[in-house]
């Protein structure tokens, strides 16, 4: 699952406080909804909250609607489970588990969407973003940020020190690695210790060798882990998992690194890698914990293609989700489906949007406009981040599941068997209940 | 209290050597205590030059290199955090918050320990098993009932939430203690005061607080610092504006990485009144030397 | 001290007789209705805040994750049928061994100690501050404490500053042969599978080391030319910009100061050092063949210390970081306890001659048993419920070797999963779990109103 998952960011929207009394009639400033308060949860904190709260600043400008956003960081599931059950649950939500989501519209916590914010999502974002925003038949969901998991960041210095180019198939892949390994770095950095980055790893491989069709079968496990489908990628991510100079510290060193460490042993000094893969995300990451400039010293490169297949992407998102049924919630919900709500943050940085009518000019660099552009390209192949989609204990747990089963894998890649019949049997009782 | 027979074998051994023998074990036990203090200490240190550096600073070498290679120590995650109108808005939060929640907390339980102590009633025994029981109740099972509780009355989102959640779930701890001490009062001084046609209320106030004030004193401490540190409670129960300290340092963390730069600033600002607690109320340990001595 | 005794009120009579259904109470502490008013403040909010989740959680455990439909036991089925299950409670059994009974006996002797020094509350005040960390920033201080690089943790960074102190770093950390260049790793280092005679002049070709750490007075690479008597070679690092693997390029540099040794049935018959060209001659070997070997020494890979934080020290590093936030806890309460203890009783058996030893034995713990009793259940308790700092200290990778039942629960009930049933059931487990500590006050109890 993604690092959404973990750090989940669900805004919920937060109950419009003083909701009843207000209505939608013109308020004393003239706009439709001034004196009335919507709450919205999320696991956003530091820049991120502060770019998202602009956006929200921008509904308040637009509705007169006061907007209070609070961040619940790794704790929003128990957050807003409590809330529900409190019966005080806040007005929207924004979620980077579509599990979760699924969960609430069961329990009958989610208000689905008006027709309004239905044409919007359908008119501004691909198909597939839509079908992941329906649940049970119906729309509830607003994909508002997303994150493009299939980028691989590479160290100029360390490329230059080989004459490397950025490899487009898997085997180019595996030759710059063993390059690079002569000049004493090891090719990746794999934050093992974060299960979330192997499950990425996997999906994006098993996405090119599969292909999309199974990728679905696989995510709804209509096919199982034992498929042969699946050893074959894992044959595959054998190739550079079970070389240990290829991996910085070797199977057992990259389990005790973390995401971030992943990317300080690329770009931080001493660099003790020359690549590390993960989503856009890993661009925040460098900016903050090292020196090395994003699209200077940084840069990234699609991830590899496999056996000829054609561009795919992983993506991972966070989804709004209304609680409330009143007025100011679901003008909310229609301003964050607009590309209005987008723009304001992709002016900001650090932020993709499934949104395609947000203007490219609107991304403030080359490397974000890249980003959304493989995105945009990979077009029907592009698929949500199969953890994300998998029950929780399955494909969002730490030390569990699928996270545990391929680390387990990570410390011995040679046994593909063992680690598809763990896969198998962890998925069999995740997916039942 | 329990009486305790002292037997001693041997002959009296209080010569010069022992004299001596005792002044070089002092010597060892000031060096050997000095020495866990320092271990104890060495995180905090670290913790505290973190506090000191920048994120790319910390995660690029470890605090102790100061010493051979001094890289700029900069106060700006202090600046940014104490220039916070939030971050200073919370920290009223949590004195709103962690007063009330001492405050009753040592009250109830005080009375509480009494009764289950030194006023017998059938069933007495049971009863102070349960609440001991209740000790091991772990806060995450209670907060989905508590919700639908609270979000019945109307104390969702509230100060008053907060604190009745804290002051419920400090109790058993709290009864646990103070009942265990003041058993230990000497009987002797409880049954004078019966005797002497005292009522309960009487012999609570003037007989066994002022014994129980060293166990009262270190209680108000740590239920003190338990509310303080929260931060799940507030985060389900609290909104916004009662929001205390640690949702609001939260609220700073980058979705990223250690974010020890600002958990290390954060601690050792939000560390400053539990010390000060911690030193107001130590002193009351001495004067419950005095008490007990005069007896 | 002074005790107050007020006159009994008009009414009232002094004594034990028992003559129930008076206005006024005649058996002082000995009925339910003096007990009242102390106890219902207490039980109202206990039984609104507590006990009623707790029941709540005890129904709970037998209705499935939605909470619509009954299932018996199944929750606890599947509970003890989970393998996690067994390690966590495999882990909780070694945390409560081991940690409450260390901290209980850390506590009372700090306590006793600081009675006789000076500055006894500089000293509680350290070891309290940990306490006033919250378990949050205290589990990210331990996971770098512990963290393996040893540029980054602590205890690494001392556990190899010792190391290095014996033992001199290798020239070369992590470099080999080429893939190819016919040398085979084995213990004492690379053996060349091929045998020379004296009067070749052999190629090695070196990789997986950085160009830019060779040591600045290196120069170009270049064969020796070949000389009958001698066995010679030139070891370089064979990495550059477009270069051939296995050829001698431009720019391509020498490896200085390598020891190669010449071997001949497998025994060691030469030693010698690369120069700066990367050249190494064995001037005087005599005829025949001899194999090569790059001894192991040059590519030993420095030391990094210790993997605190991989699955077998895993659990003892985070009960370490317990002891370190929860000593505090049980000095503060133990010397609160040591000063209610009348001081005529330590100096009476201290008068008779007893040594510090015994009083401490005879006198000051079973009068502090009370308080340590206190200390200890609560600590144990506090253990059971331990899991913030499983959660932050052990990494993804090692969570499963580290589980505990209360991370379990945590993330059963309030992970993304939020299977409320499973949930209450891994609580009503924690909470039978307990039985035993209650269990041992309820005898303590009796044995106290005896």
């Amino acid at each position: 699952m993604s690092r959404l998952k973990v750090t989940a960011a669900l805004v919920a929207a937060i109950g419009t406080l003083a909701a009843c009394s207000g209505g939608t009639t013109a308020g004393p400033e003239g706009k439709a909804l001034s004196g009335q308060t919507v709450e919205v949860v999320g696991t956003w904190s530091g820049d991120e909250q502060q770019r998202f709260e602009q956006v929200l600043s921008a509904f308040k400008d637009k509705t007169g609607a006061e907007v209070r956003y609070t961040p619940a960081g790794d704790e929003l599931p128990t957050v807003l489970q409590t809330r529900v059950q409190g019966g005080t649950p806040p007005s929207v939500a924004l979620v980077a588990q579509p599990g979760l989501v699924d969960q609430l519209q069961q329990a009958g916590s989610l208000i689905p969407l008006s027709p309004d914010v239905e044409k919007l999502v359908g008119d501004h974002n691909a198909a597939v973003w839509k079908k992941l925003g329906t649940f049970g038949g119906k729309l509830y969901g607003v994909y508002f940020k997303a994150a493009n998991k299939s980028t691989v960041w590479y160290s100029e210095k360390a490329f230059g020190q080989v004459g490397a180019e950025p490899p487009k198939t898997w085997e180019d892949f595996l030759a710059v690695g063993r390059a690079v390994v002569d000049t004493g770095q090891a090719a990746v950095s794999v934050g093992g210790a974060d299960g979330w980055t192997l499950t990425d790893w996997f999906e994006n491989v098993y996405l090119r060798t599969a292909g999309p069709d199974n990728y679905d079968k696989l995510a709804k496990h209509e096919i199982p882990w034992t498929d042969p489908s699946v050893r074959k990628a894992l044959e595959t991510l054998a190739e550079l998992f079970g070389d240990p100079r290829l991996v910085e510290g070797g199977g057992a060193g990259a389990l005790q690194t973390e995401f971030p460490k992943s990317v300080i042993n690329v770009f931080g000094e001493p660099p003790k890698a020359a690549m590390v893969f993960e989503a856009d995300f890993v661009a925040s990451v460098i900016s903050t914990n090292t020196k090395a400039k994003v699209g200077e010293d940084a840069k990234f490169f699609k991830f590899p293609s496999i056996g000829g297949s054609e561009d795919a992407v992983v993506a991972g998102g966070d989804v709004a989700v209304q609680l409330k049924d009143d007025a100011a919630s679901t003008e909310l919900m229609k301003f964050l489906a607009s590309p209005e709500a987008g723009r304001v943050w992709a002016r900001l940085g650090g932020f993709l949007s499934p949104n395609k009518d947000i203007p490219a000019a609107d991304y403030p660099d080359d490397v974000t406009r890249e980003l959304v552009q493989q995105l945009v390209d990979a077009g029907d192949n592009v698929r949500f981040d199969m953890s994300d989609l998998a029950p929780a204990a399955f494909g969002g747990t730490k030390g569990a599941g699928e996270w545990k089963a391929l680390q387990d894998f990570l410390a011995n890649p040679a046994d593909v068997e063992a680690t598809v019949q763990r896969l198998e049997s962890e998925a069999a009782k995740a997916y039942q209940k | 209290m329990t009486v305790v027979e002292v037997s001693v074998t041997g002959a009296p051994r209080r010569g010069v050597l022992s004299r001596v023998v005792s002044r070089l074990g002092n010597g060892v036990v000031q060096v050997g205590l000095a020495l866990v203090a320092l271990f104890w200490l060495v995180p905090v240190f670290g913790l505290l030059i973190a506090s000191l550096r920048d994120e790319a600073s910390n995660t690029a070498s470890g605090w102790w290199t100061i010493f051979t290679a001094p890289t700029s120590l900069t106060l700006s995650n202090y600046a940014d955090l104490v220039g916070n109108s939030t971050v200073l808005r919370s920290f009223l939060n949590t004195v709103y918050i962690a007063v009330p929640s001492t405050v009753l907390v040592v009250v109830i339980s005080a009375l509480a320990a009494y009764g289950l102590a030194w006023i017998e009633f059938p069933g007495r025994l049971w009863l102070t098993t349960l609440v001991v029981g209740l000790l091991v109740m772990p806060i995450q099972v209670a907060l989905i009932p508590v919700a639908k509780l609270f979000g019945s009355l109307g104390l969702f989102g509230t100060i008053t939430g907060v604190v009745l959640f804290h002051v419920a779930f400090g109790l058993p701890f709290a009864i646990f203690l103070l009942r265990n001490f003041f058993a230990g009062i000497p009987r002797d001084l409880v049954e004078a005061a019966r005797m002497d046609g005292a009522r309960e209320w009487v012999i609570f106030r003037r007989v066994v607080l002022p014994i129980a004030k060293p166990a009262i004193a270190s209680l108000t401490i740590f239920q003190f610092l338990w509310v303080w540190n929260d931060l799940l409670v507030a985060l389900v129960f609290a909104d916004q504006d009662s929001a205390p300290i640690t949702v609001a340092l939260r609220a700073q963390l980058r979705q990223f990485g250690t974010n020890i730069d600002l958990l290390s600033t954060g601690a050792f600002l939000s560390m400053i009144v539990p010390l000060a607690v911690f030193l107001a109320f130590q002193r009351y340990f001495v004067q419950g030397v005095l008490a007990g001595s005069t007896k | 001290m002074t005790v107050a005794a007020e006159k009994p009120p008009a009414g009232s009579r002094a004594g034990r007789g028992r003559s129930p259904n008076l206005a006024v109470d005649p058996t002082p502490g000995r009925s339910p209705r003096q007990a009242v008013p102390f106890l219902v403040p207490a039980l109202v909010l206990l039984a609104a805040l507590v006990i009623y989740p707790l029941v709540y959680s005890l129904v709970r455990s037998f209705f499935d994750r939605s909470g619509a439909s009954f299932v018996g036991v199944g929750n606890y089925v599947n509970l003890f049928t989970d393998p996690r299950t067994l390690t966590a409670f495999k882990n909780n059994v070694i945390w409560v061994v081991v940690a409450p009974a260390l901290v209980t006996g850390l506590g009372l002797v700090f306590a006793v100690l600081t009675e006789r020094i000076r500055w006894a509350t500089a000293f509680r005040l350290v070891l309290f501050m940990p306490m006033a960390i919250s378990l949050f920033a205290s589990g990210i201080i331990f996971r770098l404490v512990y963290e393996e690089d040893p540029n980054q943790g602590v205890v690494n960074a001392v556990v190899v500053g010792v190391h290095d102190l014996f033992s001199d770093p290798s020239p070369y950390p992590g470099a080999q042969p080429r893939d190819g260049a016919a040398f085979t790793a084995a213990e004492e280092g690379f053996t060349s599978s091929q045998t020379f005679t004296p009067g070749t002049a052999v190629t090695v070709p070196l990789v997986g080391f950085a160009p830019g750490q060779i040591p600045a007075g290196a120069s170009s690479a270049s064969l020796p030319p070949s000389d009958a008597r001698e066995l010679r070679g030139v070891v370089w690092l064979d990495v550059s910009v477009g270069g051939r693997s296995g050829a001698l390029d431009r720019g391509e540099r020498g490896v200085p100061g390598l020891a190669v040794e010449a071997v001949r049935d497998g025994r060691v018959v030469g030693r010698t050092t690369t120069g700066n060209d990367g050249r190494f001659t064995f001037p005087d070997l005599g005829a025949g063949d001899y194999a090569l070997r790059l001894a192991a020494s040059n590519f030993a890979l420095p030391f990094r210390g210790l993997t605190w934080l991989g699955p077998s020290l895993i659990t003892p590093v985070i009960i370490s970081s317990w002891i370190w936030i929860m000593t505090g806890f049980a000095i503060t309460f133990i010397a609160a306890g040591l000063a209610a203890i009348p001081r005529d009783a330590l100096e009476a058996a201290r008068v008779d001659g007893a040594t510090e030893w015994q009083v401490f034995r005879r006198v000051t713990v079973p009068l502090l048993s009370p308080v340590l009793l206190v200390v200890f259940v609560t600590l144990v308790i506090n253990v059971l419920k331990v899991f913030e700092l499983v959660f932050v200290i052990a990494p993804g990778s090692v969570q499963e070797e580290a589980n505990v039942l209360a991370l379990q629960m945590w993330q059963v009930s309030f992970g993304t999963g939020g299977d409320q049933g499973a949930g209450s059931a891994l609580a009503v487990v924690l909470f039978l779990l307990v039985a035993p500590a209650m269990l041992f006050n309820i005898r303590r109890f009796r044995r106290e109103q005896s």
